[in-house]
């Protein structure tokens, strides 16, 4: 299966409102609204795009330990992945 | 975590191509470890607490009160991960950079449902290296 596969199986099993998660259609509609408002407000596509130069960072990593673009990148490309938690 | 480890899945190839991955939350270092011992992540995953480098990325977004209200009758609290009282996330997001800081491949979704196979960002790396000299393939 391929990651988007394995997406959709989870979201069909998430919104069918059946164990394990059981929620109500109602809880699913404001999530789907939300993500509607978010989609028309455009943000992603005024998101940091192709062409652009990556803001410099540092942060900590899983370890407590400072983890900075700059040493990153003196090895090579970079891939990054954003995301919230969960998903 | 499905896109985790869907990437941990071809950090393989992702190093043959010289090119490093990471993931960045809004989670506090802690969750991050836990993340990365569940799922047996072998890159790191960094703790963006207060969303600065997000937002450097034009990413976060503050959800709306209705949705706020809900995820609070689930007992989720986002403030408990993130270290903070509002409630705003990041968009999801995955960049494909070049040694210069160039920004070569973005993919940032409004629906966090929906992401990009990582078979598009290994197309993308392919497409670095095919225009510059082949970077040494990390170990």
């Amino acid at each position: 299966m391929t990651l988007q596969e394995r997406l959709d199986a989870f979201k069909a099993s998430f919104e069918s409102g059946a164990p394990p998660f059981n929620v109500p259609r109602s809880a699913i509609e404001i999530m789907h609204r939300a993500t509607e408002e978010l989609r028309q407000s455009g943000q992603a596509e005024r998101a940091l795009g192709v062409g652009a130069r990556v803001p410099a960072f540092a942060l900590p990593n899983q370890d407590g330990q400072i983890v900075s673009s700059a040493d990153l990148l003196a090895g090579g490309p970079l891939v990054i992945s954003f995301f919230r938690g969960h998903w | 975590m499905m896109e985790l480890e869907a990437l941990q899945a071809v950090l393989p190839e992702f190093r043959e191509l010289g090119a490093a991955l990471i993931a960045i939350s809004p989670q506090r270092p802690s969750y991050g470890r836990a993340v990365c011992r569940r799922a047996a992540l072998e890159f790191d995953v960094l703790s963006d607490e207060g969303l600065k480098v997000a937002q450097a990325f034009g990413l976060v977004f503050t959800l709306p009160s209705y949705l706020e209200e809900l995820y609070r009758s689930f007992g989720k609290t986002l403030d408990k991960f993130h270290g903070e009282s509002a409630y705003r996330l990041p968009l999801p997001a995955r960049y494909v950079v070049d040694r210069q800081g160039q920004i070569h491949g973005a993919d940032v979704n409004a629906d966090y449902t929906v992401r990009p196979d990582p078979e598009e960002t290994l197309a993308q790396l392919r497409g670095l290296s095919a225009n510059s000299e082949r970077p040494a393939a990390r170990t």
